[in-house]
């Protein structure tokens, strides 16, 4: 049983494929990290960044803040859980990190209509000039709590929970139906 | 059939004939028609009956305030009922039907009601239903709902697909009439984000059925480059179709978007929404949404064939229809008379142009014949209009032959969405019309509804208007302006207000929609429901579809005319929304079938379903529910197998659903203490612990595990159903009571599969997998600590916890390997002879064991009522419960405690819900001792078991009861015993 | 249909994102407190026509908890701010 073989499954079908049109994408994002990073009272995004550079520089530091002293950490590298363990250790005292690598699940919505397709689910304001690249939301698509961020111009990243994953993919391939 | 149409109609494209039915009959209109206006082109006066008298009605309105012509348009899933005539876009293929009519429109037979008018007035229903009671359920109520209501709601799915949305602008503009155009020019040059949203087909409002020129040029023109310019500007949204219905808190205003109602079923496109509830969050508001003709209280005023004036024009200028061959006006104001310039500009006879007012200042100079201080009293005709009976100055009458009357009694703006947010009109004796509220905060109306008249002074109005709701935003703005039109005097329009032609003859409508007469409301009157919510309410003037928006100031007028009063003492009734009616489907939104709500589901759903569960829906989630094994028909058959395999060899189950929280911070096992009731300080690591949550009222409230992972670091699981409370629940602790301390919390429910390996041989098949040693002296009862599997391929979080009471495990892996290793799991344990079992084998082999769930723990018991008293700490200073949990009633010996109960004669069966009472003592709630919260049928015993909550049950074990199910009828005789059916003395657990 | 809040840390969200628990009690007494002060924290609760200090957890955005001082009769919110700040004074 020692070589019993495992697969990591994704939350979605094996036949689900990205849904591609002429203004709008949808596709999930397969593997990477996400983990969540828990401040305490006194903790600051810029010496998260600072540790987080100096301790794993290799995973990048793209931080999404989703809640006072609380960061998503987000990459497209593989990490081990001995490297996890690792990056646990280094971390300064005030910080403290939970793997959500499996309980989240990433996907994106890109092109000229995602906009008008998120604005179906979520009252955030997505509009160009108010909501920079970079930028993250927690909210909720319809009853679905997501984190929206946005990546590119007209592309945005969204994390689930991982068993509301199925229903969010499908919520979205509904409201984006009319731009395929 | 004569044909009313004729040239012109800045709406319609002729080359586009478009095909559909009425009643049945096949007729024809334009493109750009409304089905009222095709109607009215096909000469068809009459379109409906009434509600309650079952009059023949017309078309009165050529927009959204209709209260006449309402019809059920389309067939099947897409059949609209209550549809306004005036509001339908035609396309090919439409199906109308009249309502309220049987056996047709033409022929009703519920028009009899018309004879039994006098019986039918004002608070009919009141007086005539009042006695006797018994007769309220069986007849009065069946026979009221059979005959009250307007069109039938389909009972087939609307296959159209329905969402909402949001949207986001600096300044709303509601309303595209001329004021609005110019409020979004001003506002769209200044650069801000502006919506401006319209309920019509096309933006212009009045400036569409405009028949003179504006500053020297076709107003179509105008229209055409004012609408270029705005769609050249990409801070503009413009939303036609677009009813903004309601005014909400926080500057949010709801609209809803006909995007595919007006389309032929073979065009419509699935994917795209057939409406669309629009929510606006705006920071301003310029609110230009006009003002509504009213009609006049006149005998025979609901006749086919009258209508209000400005509907006329708009039929005559914006869809090229002619209202009749021979027109008559009634009116008391000034604008009225461009209708009979326009219809005489199209060589359609103005046979009179009758004028209360006696000295009316009118600049009239067309070839009409003026009637001045005169009333209309009357009209004749079946089906539709013959002639009017106009009652001179002096006392004569005189009938006119005509086809058609324009009635015009002044103009109320439509000051709903001002109001919706608790704001009251202001009654103008000015504009003999109920105002905007004075202060309409981020909200500015301007044009008609502001008392504005004319294309020239609505335009300026909505400049300016634009210009201060810039200013509020901080933007500098330069009003927008027509060109070529000179900036004038305010001109005012001297209108007379005529709330009741007095020497009217026959009934003289009020509420055309609700068949509610002038002598209602005086009835109304006398018998003391003169305060206008009543009135309301007893004559139901104002209710219904069109909320009386043709009708209520008229009842209003007729109410202060009769106390001697101004209308503004009497007072408008509260506006609310909806503007209009808003369709379910919009509300509901993609929210149906299996959009209802979403569904979580589980990392091991694939590897269960792969294995033939049963799912149930529990919350949100799916959970397996059985498996049943082939041969096996009944569920409880796949569950006793289940049952008797995990008791004695092993089984495997899913229990991913579990709440999950990760609890990190440097007062970490503090806060553990201070939210459970048993100690937790001392939790060492590598250590499980049982532990119960109180509420602050000292009731529980969850239970669950929390094992130490490490310094400072804990994991806790809740049970299923409240994994999002309890976490919750634990935030306001964090965060609300006690900031202070260093705590926090990560829900880590679904970075988890996990599961329950249970039974005898458990241990054996785990040690399959992992690589750690999981001996009991190296893995004791409630170890938990991180394991290496799979010859260190994987890691996983071990815990020695038992729901089943067997000797078992829980195993957690990340997620996504969560399928393979339950696959892993099925294999190892194959040659053991390994069953997955789902939650209905969970619950019976907890009830065997005595273990609660939240059938026991439901709000009302402590932890000493389920048994656990001992473990409330009595050395704690502190925790959520400690001080009501030691209050009086809740240490009462006699308080309903856990205990097992099972049937004397083992045959017997029980049900949950059951009361139990002493023998002998008879059969009522007056006796109870208890109830049963569970029962199941025990494989493992060969007999019903039950978990019950009796009156110091736990001293009663073996004392006979009555199991009393007063549903059924039917007693039982049952004994009370340990609630731990299986293994009481826990040596599986620890073996 | 829908009114807006503003969370002092996502910005302005819809009254969906949100859970309401009720009012903010009296704070929560000390373990040997007179038992009428914990009656009063536990169940007595006003219920005013005007202004009302409410907790609100936003639920579907950072998971913070609220105190709104919101207006029952306008529905205006005058004031919202992190509910740690009860105790521990604007630092939070």
């Amino acid at each position: 049983m020692r070589d019993y073989p495992l697969e990591n499954r994704g939350a979605f079908p094996p036949h689900v494929a990205a849904g591609a049109g002429a203004s709008i994408s949808l596709a999930p994002v397969k593997g990477g990290f996400v983990i969540h990073l828990l401040g305490d009272a006194k903790s600051d995004e810029a010496a998260l960044k600072k540790a987080l550079a100096k301790i794993a520089p290799e995973l990048g530091a793209d931080v999404r803040k989703s809640a006072p002293n609380q960061w998503f950490w987000v990459g497209d590298a593989d990490v081990s859980s001995d490297r996890l363990t690792e990056i646990q250790a280094g971390l300064p005292s005030q910080f403290a990190l939970a793997d959500q690598t499996h309980g989240r699940v990433r996907m994106r919505l890109s092109g000229p209509s995602s906009r008008t397709v998120l604005a179906k689910g979520t009252m955030v304001d997505l509009s160009a000039d108010l909501f920079a690249i970079g930028q993250s939301a927690m909210t909720q698509i319809g009853h679905i709590g997501a984190m929206i961020t946005r990546i590119e111009d007209d592309s945005f990243e969204l994390i689930v929970l991982r068993s509301f994953a199925g229903s969010l993919w499908d919520e979205l391939n509904h409201m984006a139906a009319e731009f395929r | 059939m004569t044909s009313f149409r004729i040239d012109g109609g800045t709406l319609i494209d002729r080359n586009d004939v478009r095909r559909f039915t009425f009643n049945g009959e096949v007729l024809t209109g334009f493109g750009g028609d409304t089905v009222a206006s095709s109607l009215l082109a096909n000469g068809k006066q009459l379109v409906g009956r009434s509600f309650k008298y079952h009059r023949p009605r017309g078309i009165l309105t050529a927009g959204a305030a209709e209260p006449n012509a309402l019809l059920t348009i389309g067939r099947d899933g897409r059949r609209d009922p209550n549809t306004r005539a005036t509001m339908a876009e035609l396309f090919d293929g439409l199906e109308a039907r009249s309502q309220n009519c049987w056996p047709n429109v033409n022929f009703d037979i519920g028009a009899a009601n018309g004879l039994l008018g006098p019986l039918l007035g004002a608070g009919f229903y009141y007086k005539t239903f009042m006695w006797p009671a018994a007769f309220w359920e069986k007849v009065y109520e069946p026979l009221i709902r059979k005959a009250a209501g307007l069109g039938r709601a389909s009972y087939d799915p609307d296959p159209g697909y329905y969402e909402k949305c949001w949207a986001h602008c600096d300044l709303l503009v509601i309303g595209a009439g001329p004021a609005g155009l110019a409020a979004a020019l001003t506002a769209g040059r200044a650069g801000v984000r502006v919506i401006i949203a319209d309920e019509g087909v096309q933006l212009g409002g009045g400036l569409i059925a405009e028949g003179s020129p504006v500053g020297g040029k076709p107003a179509d023109a105008v229209l055409a480059d004012i609408i270029g310019e705005l769609h050249a500007l990409s801070n503009v949204e413009i939303k036609k179709r677009t009813t903004v219905f309601a005014a909400y808190d926080d500057q949010v205003f709801g609209a809803v978007e006909r995007v595919q109602k007006h389309l032929p079923e073979g065009e419509i496109n699935p994917h795209r929404a057939m409406e669309r509830l629009w929510r606006i969050v705006a920071r301003q508001v310029v609110l230009a949404t006009g003002a509504e003709e009213r009609p006049i209280v006149f005998g025979g005023n609901d006749r086919p064939g009258v209508m209000m004036a400005g509907a006329m024009r708009t039929y005559l200028n914006a869809y090229g229809v002619a209202p009749g061959k021979r027109v008559a006006l009634f009116a008391n104001n000034s604008q009225a008379y461009q209708t009979a310039l326009d219809l005489e500009v199209r060589g359609i006879e103005v046979a009179a142009i009758i004028d209360p007012r006696t000295c009316p200042n009118i600049d009239y100079d067309g070839k009409a014949r003026l009637i001045a201080g005169a009333m209309v009293r009357d009209t004749a005709g079946r089906k539709a209009i013959k002639s009017i009976t106009v009652r001179h100055d002096d006392g004569r009458d005189e009938v006119i032959a005509v086809d058609a009357l324009g009635v015009s009694g002044g103009y109320s703006p439509i000051v709903h969405l001002a109001c919706h947010r608790g704001g009251k009109p202001v009654w103008s004796d000015a504009h003999v019309g109920f105002m905007p509220p004075e202060n309409t905060d981020g909200m500015t109306p301007c044009g008609a509804v502001a008392g504005k008249a004319g294309i020239a002074d609505c335009f300026a109005d909505g400049g300016v208007a634009a210009v201060k709701a810039l200013a509020e935003l901080g933007v500098m703005g330069e009003a927008a302006s027509l060109p070529g039109v000179e900036q004038t005097a305010e001109t005012v329009d001297h209108i007379q207000p005529v709330w009741h032609v007095a020497s009217t003859k026959g009934k003289a409508f009020v509420d055309f929609q609700n068949d509610v007469a002038a002598s209602d409301i005086t009835l109304a009157m006398r018998e003391g429901y003169d305060h206008v919510e009543l009135a309301k309410r007893y004559t139901t003037n104002g209710m219904a579809t069109d909320q009386g928006k043709t009708s209520n100031v008229n009842a209003i007028g007729i109410l202060a005319e009769n106390k001697g009063v101004s209308p503004g003492e009497i007072g408008t009734t509260t506006f609310r929304p909806f503007y209009t009616p808003v369709s379910f489907g919009a509300l509901v939104g993609a929210s149906k079938g299996m959009d209802f709500q979403p569904v979580r589901k589980s990392p091991l759903h694939g590897w269960a379903g792969r294995n033939g569960a049963k799912f149930v829906e529990t919350g949100l989630w799916y959970r397996s529910s059985w498996f049943p094994k082939d041969g096996e028909t009944f569920w409880r058959d796949s569950v006793d197998r289940e049952v008797n395999t995990v008791r004695t060899k092993v089984g495997i189950c899913d229990v991913s659903t579990l709440g999950k929280i990760e609890i990190f911070g440097a007062d970490a096992a503090e806060f553990l203490n201070r939210v459970y009731c048993n100690a937790f300080l001392k939790l060492p690591v590598g250590k499980a612990r049982y532990g119960i949550m109180l509420r602050e009222d000292g009731f529980v409230y969850d239970d669950g595990t929390t094992s130490c992972l490490g310094g400072n670091h804990y994991f806790m699981t809740t049970t299923t159903a409240l994994a999002a409370g309890v976490l919750t629940h634990l935030e306001f602790c964090a965060q609300v009571l006690w900031p202070e301390l260093d705590v926090r919390l990560a829900s880590a429910t679904d970075q988890w599969a996990q599961m329950a390996i249970a039974g005898p041989r458990s241990r054996e098949v785990l040690s399959k997998i992992i690589d750690d040693d999981i001996s009991n002296e190296a893995f004791p009862f409630l170890a938990a600590r991180e394991v290496s599997m799979f010859g260190g391929r994987l890691k996983g979080r071990l815990f020695r916890i038992s729901f089943s009471g067997e000797l078992a495990y829980e195993i957690a892996v990340p997620a996504g390997y969560g399928e393979s290793v339950a696959d892993a799991v099925m294999a190892a344990g194959e040659e053991f002879g390994i069953t997955p079992y789902g939650t209905e084998t969970l619950g019976v082999m907890r009830i065997e064991k005595g273990h609660v769930t939240h059938a026991e723990i439901n709000g009302t018991v402590t932890p000493a009522d389920l048994g656990m008293g001992r473990m409330v700490s009595a050395k704690k200073d502190d925790f959520i419960g400690r001080v009501m949990n030691l209050r009086e009633g809740l240490v009462d010996p006699d308080r309903p405690a856990l205990v097992g109960i099972k049937p004397k004669s083992p045959s017997d069966k029980f049900a949950t819900g059951s009361h139990i009472l002493n023998p002998g003592e008879d059969v009522s709630l007056a006796n109870d001792q208890g109830y049963v919260t569970s029962m199941c049928h025990s494989p493992t015993l060969g007999h019903a078991i039950g978990l019950a909550l009796v009156k110091n049950g736990p001293k009663r074990h073996g004392e006979e009861v009555v199991i009393w199910n007063g549903l059924a009828g039917t007693t039982v005789t049952g004994i009370l015993c340990n609630p731990a059916f299986v293994d009481p003395e826990n040596e599986k657990l620890h073996a | 249909m829908s009114s807006l809040v503003k969370c002092p840390h996502c910005g302005l969200r819809p009254r969906e994102e949100f859970t309401i628990r009720g009012e903010v009690a009296t704070p929560r007494p000390d373990a040997g407190a007179d038992e009428a002060l914990w009656f009063d924290h536990v169940y007595l609760r006003d219920n005013p026509r005007g202004e009302h200090r409410e907790y609100w957890h936003h639920s579907g955005g950072c998971r913070r908890w609220l105190v709104l001082t919101r207006n029952t009769l306008t529905h205006e919110t005058s004031d919202v701010v992190d509910a740690s700040t009860l105790k521990l004074g604007e630092r939070a």
